[in-house]
C-alpha cells in the first residue's frame, strides 16, 4: 500500500494514460487510413510504437466487425470505438498530471474521483475483452494494449484511493470544492466526445464512390444454375463469388451472419475456387482443396447453405487436408455428408458444372479474388463489403437493414 | 494549489488539442487520397478464358477465321461448318503450315479413328470424344476436323469427311447437354486436297493405340480438341 507521500498512483496512472493514448491512437490510425478505400497494413502488436504490418488478421477481423464502431450506416466505417477511449484516454493523461503535481497533498475528493473514473474504462475494456472472445474468437493486440492499459489505470486509481485515506502530518491534503468532480466528470465526458466529433465532422463523403465497381456483363449465367443459399427473408437478389476455403470468404460470411444481414438477402452463389486444379486463370493453388469443397457445396442442392457454412468452420482443417492431397478430402467429406455426396463429387457432371461456373466469372471478366458481392447485378466495391458493408447496404439496399 | 491546477488545465488543453488534431490530420489525408487517383494503381487479374503458349498470332489469325466462316461467330447460328473448298479459301497457307499449327493441341486433343469408308463412332471413338469434351476447363471453342481418305475420288471423300464430322457433332449433342454447343464447336471437313495428315500423326493419342497405324488410316479419322486461346 502506498505511503501518503507515494507518488506512484499519479504516476502509474500516467504511464497507463499514456500508454492507452499510443493504442488508441494506433487503432484510430488504422481506421482513419482505411476512408481512402484502400488496402492498408494494420499495427498489431503490443509493443507500443512497432510499424503496421500485413500480417495482422486478428487487428482486421476486429475492426472489420460490428463491434468496432458506432453508427455504421450513417458514416462509411462508423465511428470508431477507439476516439473515445482516445478522449478518455486524454482526460486521464492531464488528470494523472494534475495529480503529479499536487504530490503528497492530492486532494482527497480528486483521489477519489480518480479511483472511481479509472474504473470506466476497465468496465469498458473486459466488455469489449468479453465480444472478442465470445463473438470474434481472437483478441487482437492492439486491442489487448488497450485493455492492459485500461486494467494499469484502474490499479492506478485503487492505489490513489487507497493513498486518500492517509495524509503525510507536514503536509496536510488539499481541500477541493465539492462541485469540482462534477465538473471533472462532465469534462471526462467532453473530452471523450472530442476525437469523435471531429472525426465524423471530417470523414469524407464516400457516396460518389460506392457505385462506381461495376456492373456483371451477363447476369444470367448460361446452361447452368446459381446455387441458391437458403435465408429466411430474402428480399434483395445477391449475387455472390465465394471460394469455400477462402478466409476472407469465411469472415465476410460471418459478417454477413453476425450482423443478421444474409437472412434478407437473396443469395445466388457462383463458386470461384482459387484453386489450379480446375480454376485455369491461376498458375499456382492459393487454396489447394477448394476445388473438391467447392464441387460439395454444388453437390449440397437444398443443403448448400449447411455446405457451405460446414467448409467455413471447418475451413482450417479443410486446407490442411486439401494440402495432403484430394484423398484426405474426399475423406472428410465422405465422413460428414455420406457415400451419395462423395459419389456427387466425383462425378463428371459436377465437374461440367464448376467449370460452367468458373466460365460465368470468366464470361464477367470479374476480378480473379473472393468474395465478390454483387447487389442485382452491381458490384460492391471490396472495400465496401468489409469496413463500409452497412452503409453501403444502407445506401443502395436500405430494406436489407430494416 | 494552483500550479497542480494550471498544469492539469494546461496539459488537458495539450492533450485534447494534440488528439483533436491528429484525428483530423488523419481523416483528411485519407480525404485527399480518396480523391486522388493512385499513382500506381495495383493491377488486378481479371477473370477470362484461358490463352496458353501456342496462341500465336498465325494460329489466332486461321482460328477467327474458321470462326466467322464456320458460323461460330456470334449470332450466326444459320450456318454450320466449313466445306473442303472454304477451309483452303481462308486458311491461306499450306497444307503443312496448316497442320503444323494444330501440333501443339497434340497433347490436349486426339485423334478419332474410324472404319475405312465407314462414319459412325465405335465404343472407344466415343469415350475418347467424351473425355475431350469434358476436359474443356478453360476453352472457349472445340474444334473437329474431319478427314477422309488420302486417295480416291475428291467429291467421295470431301461427303465421307462431312459425315464423319457430322457424327462427332451428333455424339457431342447427345452427351453434353448443352444448348450453346452450336456456339463452341468448329467443324471442318476437308477432302484430300488439302492438309492430310502423314503417318507422324500415327504417335498422337487416338482411340485405336493398339492399331497399326500409317498414312492412310491416320486419314480416316476426325481430329477433336478444345483450344486454348482468346479471340
Amino acid at each position: 500500500m502506498p505511503g501518503p507521500k507515494s507518488k506512484l498512483p499519479a504516476v502509474l496512472a500516467l504511464i497507463a494514460a499514456l500508454l492507452g493514448l499510443l493504442f488508441a491512437s494506433n487503432s484510430t490510425l488504422d481506421y482513419a487510413k482505411h476512408l481512402d478505400r484502400r488496402l492498408h497494413d494494420v499495427h498489431c502488436s503490443f509493443i507500443p510504437g512497432a510499424p503496421a504490418t500485413s500480417e495482422a488478421e486478428a487487428c482486421r477481423v476486429a475492426m472489420y466487425s460490428p463491434y468496432s464502431a458506432l453508427l455504421k450506416e450513417q458514416y462509411w466505417g462508423g465511428i470508431p470505438i477507439s476516439l473515445f477511449a482516445l478522449g478518455a484516454f486524454a482526460f486521464f493523461s492531464a488528470f494523472a498530471v494534475y495529480l503529479l503535481v499536487y504530490g503528497a497533498r492530492a486532494p482527497r475528493r480528486a483521489l477519489l474521483f480518480f479511483g472511481a473514473a479509472s474504473l470506466v474504462p476497465l468496465v469498458v475494456s473486459l466488455i469489449m475483452f468479453t465480444i472478442s472472445v465470445t463473438k470474434l474468437g481472437t483478441v487482437c493486440k492492439t486491442c489487448a494494449g488497450i485493455y492492459i492499459s485500461s486494467t494499469l489505470l484502474a490499479v492506478a486509481g485503487v492505489l490513489g484511493i487507497l493513498a486518500s485515506s492517509r495524509e503525510a502530518p507536514a503536509e496536510p491534503r488539499a481541500t477541493v470544492s465539492p462541485l469540482l468532480p462534477v465538473i471533472w466528470l462532465i469534462s471526462l465526458g467532453a473530452i471523450s466526445l472530442v476525437p469523435a466529433l471531429v472525426y465524423a465532422a471530417s470523414a469524407p463523403d464516400e457516396r460518389p464512390y460506392i457505385t462506381k465497381c461495376g456492373d456483371l456483363k451477363q447476369p444470367k449465367m448460361k446452361n447452368d444454375e446459381f446455387v441458391k443459399i437458403a435465408t429466411t427473408h430474402p428480399i434483395q437478389p445477391t449475387l455472390l463469388f465465394e471460394d469455400p476455403l477462402c478466409p476472407t470468404c469465411k469472415a465476410f460470411h460471418e459478417r454477413l451472419v453476425g450482423e443478421n444481414i444474409i437472412e434478407k438477402l437473396d443469395v445466388s452463389l457462383v463458386l470461384f475456387p482459387l484453386d489450379s486444379d480446375c480454376n485455369w486463370m491461376l498458375d499456382t493453388a492459393l487454396h489447394p482443396g477448394a476445388c473438391i469443397v467447392s464441387k460439395a457445396v454444388l453437390c449440397g442442392g437444398d443443403n448448400a447453405r449447411a455446405v457451405l457454412e460446414w467448409a467455413f468452420e471447418e475451413q482450417e482443417y479443410l486446407t490442411r487436408a486439401g494440402k495432403n492431397g484430394p484423398d484426405v478430402l474426399r475423406a472428410a467429406i465422405k465422413q460428414k455428408w455420406g457415400d451419395a455426396m462423395l459419389k456427387c463429387v466425383d462425378d463428371r457432371k459436377t465437374d461440367v458444372r464448376l467449370n460452367n461456373h468458373l466460365h460465368f466469372a470468366s464470361d464477367n471478366n470479374i476480378p480473379v479474388s473472393t468474395p465478390q458481392m454483387y447487389l442485382g447485378s452491381r458490384r460492391v466495391c471490396d472495400e465496401d463489403t468489409d469496413l463500409g458493408l452497412r452503409f453501403t447496404l444502407g445506401q443502395l439496399a436500405p430494406e436489407v437493414l430494416k | 494549489m494552483k500550479a497542480a491546477g494550471l498544469a492539469g488545465l494546461g496539459s488537458g488543453a495539450l492533450f485534447v488539442f494534440g488528439t483533436a488534431l491528429a484525428v483530423r490530420l488523419w481523416v483528411s489525408g485519407a480525404a485527399e487520397r480518396l480523391t486522388t487517383p493512385e499513382a500506381e494503381k495495383p493491377k488486378v487479374a481479371v477473370a477470362d478464358q484461358s490463352e496458353v503458349a501456342y496462341c500465336t498470332p498465325q494460329f489466332k489469325q486461321v482460328l477467327e477465321r474458321v470462326l466467322h466462316s464456320c458460323g461460330l461467330a456470334e449470332g450466326d447460328s444459320s450456318r454450320r461448318g466449313c466445306q473442303p473448298a472454304d477451309v483452303k479459301t481462308f486458311a491461306s497457307i499450306s497444307d503443312a503450315d496448316f497442320n503444323a499449327l494444330f501440333t501443339p493441341l497434340k497433347d490436349r486433343g486426339a485423334v478419332v479413328l474410324f472404319d475405312e469408308g465407314e462414319d459412325k463412332l465405335d465404343d472407344k471413338a466415343k469415350k475418347l470424344l467424351e473425355d475431350k469434351w469434358f476436359a474443356r476447363k478453360g476453352a472457349r471453342y472445340f474444334f473437329v476436323v474431319a478427314r477422309a481418305s488420302k486417295t480416291g475420288n475428291q467429291a467421295k471423300n470431301r461427303a465421307l469427311s462431312h459425315r464423319r464430322a457430322n457424327s462427332v457433332m451428333y455424339h457431342l449433342n447427345e452427351v453434353a447437354n448443352d444448348p450453346d454447343i452450336e456456339q463452341k464447336v468448329g467443324l471442318l471437313w476437308l477432302g484430300n486436297e488439302f492438309a492430310q495428315l502423314s503417318s507422324d500423326y500415327c504417335s498422337w493419342p487416338s482411340s485405336r493405340p493398339e492399331e497399326k497405324c500409317e498414312d492412310e488410316t491416320i486419314n480416316r479419322s476426325a481430329f477433336v480438341s478444345w483450344v486454348d486461346c482468346r479471340l
